[in-house]
């Protein structure tokens, strides 16, 4: 009974939305021809502009380290706090609704009240990454945290061992893999992420994006996104290979 | 013969559910002891209360001329003194089988140095020492999880001798065993009670291994001792009682 509620919901969503939303096949008929019209106006890429490409990628490039190396720090310090073998759930539970809380926030309107608070340029969006990497790098720290096997450590204590050796011997070979992977699959989000960011004026290579689209260069903008492609598939390999090496 | 430990009237609960009850139990150093007992007579509570990881709820107790109340302060040499072979394992998996056996020196070692994996010769010599004593020098660089449950078991135990403890406390260590290998490494254990005068005490299911190993034989059930006498005394009825009639695989005459 509940389940075909379920499946009738589903489909009176799609049906609703599919009545309200402006869709008329005029409109996909004459894309094509468009699309081609567009697209050809973007080919050859113009790369005469690869100077400020190069500083683009290179801005992006840092604001999503710099956002990364931030959110690491602020993460873990919230992720002691919101785990629950730590801490108890008066701690835990606040500091884990508050993170997503953190989550739910669109970067895009954080960059924008970043932008309003401290100007143009990269520091905008370097406090704009940190903030909303935070929200799910603390999540994913303290579930790691969570997970730590209590056998082994309890082994090592058993043996002797202090606290400062329990933590190095016990806790961090079981955490180090799992932090690792959500890091850079973090950084990964965020060179993503911070490719939109120069639209709202927080810095990086959005910002060129913007720029030649509105002024109809076409050509250049097609470069500049293939540059994003080229930069973002290269940070994926990085990864997949740390990853290999450390799991 | 100096007293190792001396357990009176402990008893201990979990979470209303009566787990001991009303032990009283003396050892001797360098005394060779085995429980033996069905699934849930307490052994495994008994084995964690000696070694401190469990808190005494009843009763007094001493262990190494220290007393097991609340109030007393545990050092690392304190835990150091006791030995536990877990009968999970507990292994780090992506550690080293070496690296896993050295986490047994920790009581040994010196503290900060050993944060960044920097050992002494004699902690090397010892694991070194341990690895080979269960068979498995060659497997030191290999990744705990890329071995058998058999063998993961034999480095729990390598970590628990790498620890040169005065007391040996394992918990089933060798379950996971063959017949061979089994007595092979009970030899081991037994061997550190009778030549380094080193307390043993293992649980185990088999009264034929504790009949032929240890010296004196404990049978518990329902958190209570049902005997403890010596392991030459040991009869078939004592462990067709504790076990609730007989099976094959408690007969004694299997190795008589």
């Amino acid at each position: 009974m509940t389940r075909n509620l379920i499946w009738i919901l589903i489909g009176g969503a799609v049906i609703w939305a599919g009545l309200s939303a402006d869709i008329s096949t005029d409109k996909l008929s004459s894309a094509a021809p468009r699309l081609a019209d567009f697209l050809a106006r973007m080919f050859p890429p113009d790369w005469s502009v690869w100077p400020e490409i190069l500083k683009g990628l290179l801005e992006t490039l840092r604001i999503a380290i710099l956002g990364t190396f931030f959110s690491v720090i602020l993460s873990a310090g919230l992720a002691v706090l919101a785990s629950e073998k730590l801490f108890p759930h008066l701690v835990w539970r606040p500091v884990r609704a508050f993170l997503a809380m953190i989550r739910a926030i669109p970067l895009i309107v954080v960059a924008m009240l970043m932008v309003g608070s401290v100007g143009l340029g990269p520091l905008p969006g370097i406090l704009a990454i940190t903030f909303h990497a935070t929200g799910m790098l603390a999540k994913f720290y303290a579930e790691a945290i969570d997970n730590v096997a209590s056998a082994p450590v309890a082994a090592l204590e058993s043996a002797g061992a202090s606290r400062a050796q329990q933590l190095r011997w016990g806790i961090w070979p079981q955490m180090a893999p799992v932090i690792l992977r959500d890091t850079i699959f973090r950084f990964e989000l965020n060179l993503r992420e911070s490719l939109v960011l120069g639209i709202v004026g927080a810095g990086g290579i959005g910002l060129y994006v913007q720029t030649y689209v509105r002024s109809f260069q076409y050509d250049k903008a097609a470069a500049v996104t293939l540059a994003i492609v080229i930069l973002v598939l290269i940070s994926e390999l990085v990864a997949v290979i740390v990853q290999r090496r450390f799991s | 013969m100096t007293a190792c430990l001396s357990l009176c009237g402990v008893s201990h609960e979990f979470e209303g559910v009566t787990a001991l009850s009303d032990i009283n139990l003396s050892v001797s150093q360098g005394e060779c002891i085995a429980l033996l007992g069905p699934s849930g007579a307490g052994k495994s509570t008994l084995l964690g209360l000696l070694d401190r990881r469990l808190k005494l709820g009843f009763g007094e107790a001493q262990v190494l001329n220290k007393s097991l109340s609340k109030d007393q302060r545990i050092t690392r040499k304190d835990r150091s003194e006791v030995g536990f072979v877990f009968q999970e394992f507990a292994l780090l998996d992506r550690l080293s089988v070496y690296q896993n056996v050295m986490n047994g020196r920790m009581g040994h070692t010196r503290r900060w140095p050993s944060l960044w994996g920097w050992f002494e010769t004699q902690d090397h010599l010892i694991v070194a020492r341990a690895l080979a004593d269960v068979g498995l020098s060659d497997f030191a660089d290999r990744r705990a999880d890329q071995l058998s449950g058999g063998q993961r078991q034999r480095v729990a135990i390598a970590r628990c001798l790498a620890q040169e403890p005065r007391l040996i406390l394992a918990d089933e260590p060798v379950s996971n065993l063959d017949p061979s290998r089994a007595e092979k490494l009970l030899d081991l254990i037994t061997s550190r009670a009778h030549e380094d005068g080193v307390t043993v005490i293992f649980s185990s299911h088999q009264p034929q291994l504790a009949q032929r190993f240890a010296d004196r034989v404990i049978g518990l059930r329902d958190g209570k001792i049902m005997f403890d006498s010596p392991a030459a005394q040991l009869t078939q009825k004592d462990v067709t009682q504790l076990y609730d009639g007989f099976h094959p695989e408690t007969d004694l005459r299997v190795v008589n």
